[in-house]
């Protein structure tokens, strides 16, 4: 076999379709075996997908970048799915190798290029390599922390004869659990005079939400999200939830000031910005994680779902904590209504798509989606890195997978990748968008307002697109929202992508401490 | 970097002592101004200590001086200027409980809620009222800054019409999103049915409000000084609320605490608090949390927010 057709049939032998792409030159020899393939106009949107695709699936996806510009152009993307944890396998062409010496136009050192972005790295050699290579990059993506690996296909070497051998493909084992280490938690809490829990990513990625909840509530003591989730945090509706916590250190610790100790499940806390207090002074915290950062506290390596039903076999009532019902809200909700402020908007979103899978790009106004919309098991995204031009391309392959999907996007984020329309488009896909449009970089003049005051004003910070002009000229139906929002309901309706613009106020929130 | 925090006894001092060790670790909290000296860089104080020339000069690393308060009259500034210390307050954390008590005062004027309780409390019944609806009034806002603003919101609700004076106007998206018309002083003076100043007090506003602005009022006005004391001739107003039925609400005076002996104090038309419009435990909160963050601001060699200009 020809080292190209070795390629598409270990794509279809590990499932790894649709191949996401933006095609060069350099990929078009590898690519003449590939049946399903995903184009999107700007190559940073293919690894976006993947990395919805990939999360919300559990498995590996597959991607095809133009060699030196299209994997520069997507580095943000791939330094995202590293800190999702998310198994792209990223695959680009390269130059022919026979004058690679040469360094002619499109070659590059493509592993000092992506550098420390991918867990694994390997130009093929020969056609034998092509198999072998895929299975491993494959079995090295999920190996926890699951992320992106790195194929480079000469052009040359994909012409290239070689057998099919039929390599085993192996999953990592994520099913560990330090049983030694149950007691010890069991005991730290219950020597605690006040512990809490701390929900991480790695629930939702392990599904582990059930068993968190049987915890909490049989100890009855608040649980916390980690700070700046990229996936669902703890189940908004528990009453043993308490919220999401700040992302700064003082902010941290002020949220947790009662606590005397902490058990982190599954969480990597996020910092931003900094602030000069240290972070979790004289507490006691200890994380269960099944790929430990080793940043803060103890660590026990276990699969989150797991070491929770051993806890849950043991676990006994510890406190009565019962969260706070937010009776202001309808309050906030009627005031907000005659401004179009956010809160608004997400609460009528909220009765449209409460069954729908949320991409959150809304930077300013992302603790509002999140509270708004609230987590559940697989119900929640965004991009761990801070990246814009993540989210709609995301949207867009977790909607492969998922027929209701609603992105929430501000009007500065979505003109980053605005071609995924484009995609969305041109394959059908059932992607629903909520702009919320407040005018400019808000979360840039919130910042300014804590830390520079008087920058906040400077005009780079405040610009204004015809976003609805722009959706429908890539053939997006696209309406702007009246202040009864009766759109909502026109935007959840039907399969076809749709975008619903809501000008929400200019005001800057205070996002800072 | 050391930081000294001066507080009162009569704060809770072991649970502040709690919080701060979990924000800024080294730093060293008193209650006693006879400490000798120190060798602090930041000073952070309430409002219920002098922070005089002589404790400053105990000081003499002191380069940030953070008053956990609206107020800094007890900080000498001419002391802070001379040794070219930085100083701040925390001008925004009790807009909403002013704006409250603001709505408090009025309401309880229009609907003669003490007259009512002290007549129940006599033993009587009374069958007769002159009660009145803040809905349709004319509400005039004397200055339109932060606590302005959060009226103008609260009165939106009320169904009032609501006019404004400040030396700077809002912008006209600004004004419709409070609902509100600027006007000018002689308009607010003469058309409100109710009259609130929220403006600082300043060299060149000292008693700006005197006979010729109460002469101004409709017989009735409710006036409200939730600022300063000092912005309003104490004596004025008496006449006023004599000979005008001007009915006022106070929680400022000139002269604080105020001689019990006044004048004011005998009127039947007036409601009066001890200077604590902005006193709550929702703002006292927000007063730690923004000292905080501006201590916090300095410490990492950011320039802090609420510079008071000496």
């Amino acid at each position: 076999m020809k080292g190209y057709e070795i390629f598409s049939k270990t794509m279809e032998e590990l499932k790894l379709t649709p191949m996401f792409g933006n095609p060069g030159s350099t990929e078009i020899p590898l690519l003449r075996g590939v049946k399903d393939y995903v184009l999107t106009l700007h190559d940073s949107i293919s690894v976006g997908m993947a990395d919805g695709y990939a999360q919300y699936s559990g498995k590996p996806a597959l991607v095809n970048l133009h060699t030196l510009p299209g994997v520069a152009n997507s580095m943000a993307s791939i330094h995202t799915a590293r800190l999702n944890h998310s198994p792209v396998i990223v695959t680009s062409g390269q130059q022919d190798s026979r004058h690679a010496f040469y360094e002619p136009m499109l070659w590059h050192d493509l592993e000092s290029l992506v550098g420390n972005a991918v867990k694994y790295f390997y130009e093929v050699k020969n056609g034998e390599d092509i198999e072998r290579v895929m299975k491993r990059a494959y079995s090295i993506s999920m190996e926890p922390p699951a992320g992106p690996v790195f194929i480079s296909f000469p052009m040359d070497v994909v012409d290239e004869n070689a057998d099919y051998m039929n390599l085993p493909c192996s999953l990592p084992n994520t099913d560990l659990v330090d049983y030694g280490a149950v007691e010890k938690v069991l005991q730290l809490i219950m020597q605690s005079s006040n512990p809490a829990l701390v929900a991480g990513a790695e629930i939702d990625q392990f599904n582990a939400h059930e068993e968190l909840e049987k915890f909490a509530s049989k100890l009855g003591i608040p649980v916390y999200t980690e700070p700046m989730s990229n996936r669902a945090g703890f189940n908004s509706e528990s009453m043993q939830n308490a919220g999401d916590l700040p992302p700064a250190t003082t902010a941290i610790n002020l949220a947790l000031l009662k606590h005397d100790f902490i058990l982190n499940i599954g969480g990597e806390f996020t910092l931003y910005p900094y602030l000069p207090s240290p972070l979790l002074p004289g507490k006691k915290v200890v994380t269960v994680s099944l790929t430990p950062s080793y940043k803060f506290g103890e660590y026990i390596t276990s699969n989150p779902k797991l070491f929770l039903n051993e806890l849950n076999k043991f676990a006994e009532k510890k406190g009565d904590f019962v969260r706070a019902m937010d009776n202001s809200l309808t309050n906030l909700v009627a005031r907000e209504r005659r401004v179009m402020g956010v809160t608004y908007v997400l609460q009528k979103a909220r009765k449209e798509f409460s069954n729908y899978v949320i991409v959150d790009e809304a930077i300013s106004s992302s603790l509002l989606v999140r509270k708004n919309m609230g987590y559940s098991p697989r119900s929640y995204f965004t991009a761990k890195s801070g990246q814009l031009g993540w989210g709609m391309p995301a949207a867009a392959g977790i909607s492969l997978k998922s027929p209701r999907v609603l992105q929430i996007v501000g009007d500065g984020s979505i003109m980053y990748a605005i071609q995924t329309l484009w995609t969305i488009v041109n394959y059908n896909l059932p992607v629903k968008i909520l702009v919320l449009d407040n005018g400019g970089y808000t979360i840039l003049k919130s910042f300014s307002g804590s830390f520079y005051p008087g920058l906040e004003k400077a005009p780079y910070l405040t610009f204004s697109n015809d976003i609805l002009k722009i959706a429908e000229s890539f053939g997006v139906e696209s309406r702007e929202a009246d202040p009864d929002l009766k759109e909502m309901k026109w935007l959840a309706e039907g399969n076809s992508p749709k975008l619903l613009l809501a000008r929400v106020p200019k005001t800057i929130p205070k996002l800072f401490i | 970097m050391k930081v000294l925090i001066l507080l009162p006894p009569f704060l809770p001092i072991d649970e502040i002592s709690k919080i701060i060790s979990q924000i800024l670790p080294d730093s060293e909290i008193i209650t006693d101004i006879n400490f000798g000296t120190k060798n602090s860089e930041v000073l952070v104080s309430t409002t219920f200590t002098l922070i005089g020339k002589e404790l400053i000069d105990r000081m003499p690393a002191l380069k940030f001086i953070q008053i956990a308060s609206t107020g800094y009259d007890n900080v000498d500034l001419i002391a802070v200027k001379e040794r070219g210390i930085m100083l701040s307050n925390i001008p925004i954390a009790n807009k909403e409980s002013v704006a409250e008590h603001v709505l408090a005062m009025v309401l309880a004027q229009l609907k003669n809620l003490m007259h009512f309780h002290n007549e129940i409390v006599k033993g009587n019944w009374p069958f007769l009222t002159n009660s009145m609806e803040l809905m349709g009034k004319t509400f005039g806002i004397i200055g339109m800054g932060a606590i302005g603003k959060k009226l103008a919101e609260r009165l939106l609700f009320f169904g009032t019409e609501t006019i404004y004076y400040d030396i700077a106007k809002l912008s006209e998206e600004d004004e419709e999103i409070l609902g509100v018309r600027y006007a000018s002083l002689d308009e607010i003076f003469s058309r409100s049915d109710i009259i609130s100043i929220h403006v600082p007090l300043t060299d060149d506003n000292d008693r700006f409000i005197s006979e010729k602005q109460f002469d101004m009022m409709k017989d009735g006005t409710i006036f409200v000084n939730t600022s300063r004391g000092e912005l309003v001739d104490e004596d004025a107003l008496v006449n006023a609320i004599k000979n005008k039925g001007i009915r006022a609400c106070i929680d400022v005076y000139s002269v604080e605490p105020p001689d019990p002996n006044s004048e004011l104090f005998k009127m039947n038309n007036a409601i009066f608090s001890p200077h604590i419009a902005g006193v709550t435990v929702e703002s006292q909160q927000r007063f730690i949390t923004e000292t905080v963050a501006n201590v916090l601001k300095y410490v990492q060699g950011l320039q802090p927010l609420y510079r008071v200009s000496l």
